[in-house]
């Protein structure tokens, strides 16, 4: 691990010094911070804060303004992006989102390929939680009552194509059990559901959940992570609960418009890796309970390959029309 | 008492000279983005968010709670004054509001509303302190079958919002009702009448709707009829500019009924402050002696959607405070704020910090005093804009129109669809076809098929859940009470003849 760390730190150098005998790169007017979530959303959080740490923290010459532009599922943003070619002054932050509906709309007129990837910051593990009187004691119960009665137990989340939903599927393809899968728009009215006992099951982020187990009202079966979060240490992943399927994980990135130069590309690269390190950037992972998970510009582009292939499985098994 | 002792805690922090000051901020920013239309109290916390890192979290909480409740306030002054909603939940504001206007009664109107939005922001606030954990255990009772349930009872209003023709408010509302269908539908993924564009996937905006029919109509209406030269009357006298006491008196009920309404609606986490100013105006017409009244400019027809309105924010509160359950967009990012300042939103939370929880109390009747006192004499003032002349005032109210839409989405697509919708007002206005159907279809069509389509998904497609459940049972009936209450009245009528033609 730290070896291939310094592999890519001794070629990041070698490209520095080639690309920096052309020009160096440096914003020299406020960069436009782009996210597809309106005022609050969680994008929208992610971006000023990133805009406030790196004003805090001194690190660019220049101010960022933090720029909404909502619609079409991120598909408004995309398209925004992709008609400013070459302008190196505008980056945008990324959600798994940003993979997942492209290949489910015909509307959509530009995918995450047709984007500069700049960096991943973060990926977001889940929890599997249920209501703290639930007779599901771990995620096998759940599985067994859900094969036993088909359709009758019921999980509470987003739209289709969201990281719970992708979460059920590939459970539901590796059990063969069936469950129903109920969307609410707004997460406050998934954690009611839950609460309410109006559903079984749900899958939460660990920071929206932590009070309500504090409180004993919810109870957490399973962990939608690589490895075992420090706050949950008894719980086990879904992999070591026993069932072998792939990770899903929540990620949340930077790009920028296509065709920016490489002396640009490197300089955010460098920006997000100097802001990684600072205490703010520590602190506010640790407060939401994500993990980092920085890749520069090419593992990037080539771990969104990868997941775009992944998501685009899971959608079409679970017969959704994939559009492209 | 632990309520007394907790409140005389909450105002030791609150009327501190430093949180004082940060309640007035909040409330004055608040009012002012409350008058201005399409830039809401959502995005203004957003914004403001980052300058409150480094005030204490109390303090934080006093001032955007200040601009959550303030923007209430101010919501109502462009729909009384200018038919166009400040925020989505003052259209039916428009209603009564903006007629009371043309009859001369702007100021009364305003005054109506300040008074009303105080009394039912703070009867809220009292319900927030005072039965806040067991309310938002009772919220959690509700789920998809008992929305529905809510939802077929704010549509069963379209019988009271309905003008001469019931036809023609039936096809208004089922327009509204295709409107809200517009976008990608939750549950499959699946686009719904976007014609290929991206730009409609997330649905069509309804502030977008709602300015483009009530602002745009009326004005492009008005401009046919050459209504130039011909200023509204605006009374002379400081007396005239305030309401007096028939119209005070006309509202004692509407008071009431908005701050309850309001109250409980804002426990839901689903339902919304636009669905709690519908209710109460429709149930204010329901029981009024002069039901035929409502929508030529009544005062209580202004009282209960702004009180509503108000008081919904003390009941947002509670589930958000209560449970960590955010209910709204607004509520949302205030958790946002909650976590961003290190505090843990959730069922422990007025445990944990009972200086917070109740200095925001305490903090919140200030609040309305404050607002009422920052209000009231701003009405003569606002008053006075509808003496200028029309070739002033109508290009204002269009430029404020786009500029709403606009700072809402930042979409030049959207200021399209507001000319659509500014043609479909006129049309309808020259047709005689009722406006406020259609938003209600609007309001309501979206959060109704979510609701019956995932109870439908809870029972596995048996439609007994509907009325199998005690809460939307009763929701239920009261839908159908509402339904043969134009009914009732024309037997009534009928019977009253029928004696008169014997006797």
């Amino acid at each position: 691990m730290l070896h291939n760390k310094a592999v890519i730190a001794v070629a990041a150098v070698f490209s520095i010094v080639s690309v920096s005998a052309l020009a160096q790169y440096k914003p020299s007017k406020p960069v436009e911070f782009v996210t597809h979530t309106g005022p609050g959303g969680g994008g929208d959080v992610l971006a000023r804060f990133i805009a406030n740490a790196i004003e805090k923290e001194n690190i660019a010459p220049i101010r960022m303004q933090v720029v909404n532009k909502t619609g079409g599922g991120g598909l408004t943003a995309m398209a925004y992006l992709a008609e400013k070619k070459g302008d190196d002054h505008t980056i945008a932050i990324f959600t798994g989102l940003w993979f997942t509906n492209p290949l489910m709309r015909k509307e959509a007129k530009f995918a995450m390929k047709d984007l500069t990837p700049i960096v991943r910051l973060v990926t977001e593990p889940a929890l599997v939680a249920v209501k703290a009187d639930s007779p599901t004691k771990t995620l096998k119960d759940f599985i067994d009552a859900a094969k036993q009665k088909p359709g009758e137990m019921k999980q509470s989340g987003g739209s289709i194509g969201s990281r719970d939903w992708l979460v059920r599927q590939v459970l539901m393809k590796n059990t063969g059990a069936n469950w129903a899968y109920i969307s609410f728009p707004g997460g406050g009215e998934r954690i009611a559901a839950v609460l309410g006992g109006h559903v079984n099951m749900m899958v939460i982020e660990p920071q929206e959940a932590g009070e309500h187990i504090r409180a004993g009202n919810m109870r957490v079966i399973a962990q939608v992570a690589e490895k075992r979060l420090q706050a949950y240490a008894n719980v086990p992943t879904i992999k070591e609960a026993g069932f072998d399927v792939i990770n899903v994980p929540q990620v949340r990135g930077i790009v920028a418009p296509p065709g920016i130069p490489a002396d640009a590309i490197k300089y955010w690269e460098d920006l997000f890796a100097k802001l990684i390190e600072t205490p703010t950037w520590k602190k506010y992972l640790a407060d939401n309970q994500f993990e980092s998970a920085y890749l520069r510009s090419a593992e990037m582009g080539k771990f969104g390959d990868s997941y775009s292939e992944i998501t685009r499985n899971i959608l079409t098994e679970g017969g959704v029309k994939v559009a492209r | 008492m632990d309520v007394i002792s907790g409140l005389m805690q909450g105002f030791a922090v609150a009327l501190t000279p430093g949180n004082l000051m940060w309640c007035f901020v909040g409330c004055f920013l608040g009012t002012v983005i409350g008058i201005l239309p399409g830039l809401g109290p959502a995005a203004t916390i957003a914004m403001l968010l980052p300058l409150t890192f480094k005030m204490p979290a109390t303090s934080a909480v006093i001032m955007l709670a200040g601009i959550y409740y303030g923007a209430k306030y101010g919501g109502s002054t462009t729909s009384i004054l200018l038919n166009v909603p400040g925020e989505s939940a003052s259209v039916v504001t428009c209603l009564d509001g903006y007629q009371m206007a043309r009859k001369g009664r702007a100021g009364a109107a305003l005054g109506i509303a300040a008074i009303a939005s105080f009394i039912a922001g703070t009867v809220g606030v009292v319900g927030l302190m005072l039965i806040a954990p067991p309310l938002a255990k009772f919220g959690l009772q509700f789920s998809s079958p008992e929305y529905f349930a809510l939802m077929v009872m704010g549509l069963a209003m379209v019988v009271l919002l309905a003008g001469a023709s019931m036809i023609k408010a039936l096809l208004a509302m089922m327009v509204g009702l295709w409107i809200a269908g517009i976008g990608t539908d939750l549950f499959t993924a699946e686009s719904r009448f976007t014609f290929g564009n991206s730009e409609m996937l997330d649905g069509i905006d309804f502030v977008v709707v709602a300015i483009g029919i009530f602002a745009l109509g009326e004005v492009i209406g008005n401009m046919e009829r050459r209504e130039e030269g011909q200023l509204l009357p605006v009374p002379k006298g400081f007396r005239n500019l305030f309401p007096n006491w028939e119209e005070l008196k006309a509202c004692r009920f509407a008071f009431i009924n908005g701050s309850i309404v309001g109250f409980l609606i804002g426990v839901l986490p689903g339902a919304g402050s636009t669905i709690a100013s519908f209710l109460s105006y429709g149930l204010e017409k329901a029981v009024s002696k002069h039901p035929e009244k409502f929508g030529t400019g009544v005062p209580e027809g202004v009282a209960a959607p702004e009180g509503a309105n108000n008081s919904e924010t003390g009941g947002a509160m509670v589930p958000l405070l209560t449970l960590g359950i955010p209910g709204s967009g607004t509520t949302a990012i205030l958790l946002a704020a909650f976590i961003l300042w290190g505090l843990k939103p959730g069922p422990l939370m007025i445990q944990d910090n009972p200086q917070l929880f109740w200095g925001l109390v305490a903090s919140m009747y200030i609040g309305n005093v404050v607002l009422l006192v920052l209000n009231l004499p701003m009405v003569p003032l606002f008053a006075q804009i509808l003496k200028l002349p029309v070739h002033v005032l109508y290009p204002v109210i269009f430029g404020i129109s786009i500029v709403g839409v606009y700072s809402v989405s930042g979409s030049l697509f959207d200021t399209a669809m507001l000319a659509v919708f500014g043609l479909t007002g006129y049309l309808m206005r020259k047709l005689d076809y009722p406006s406020a159907p259609l938003i209600l279809g609007l309001v309501l069509g979206d959060s109704m098929e979510r609701a019956l389509r995932q109870s439908l998904m809870m029972s596995q497609g048996n439609l007994s859940i509907l009325w199998s459940r005690p809460i939307s049972a009763i929701m239920l009936a009261i839908a159908v009470l509402i339904l043969l209450l134009p009914l009732m009245r024309s037997v009534d009528a009928w019977r009253l003849k029928a004696i008169e033609e014997n006797g």
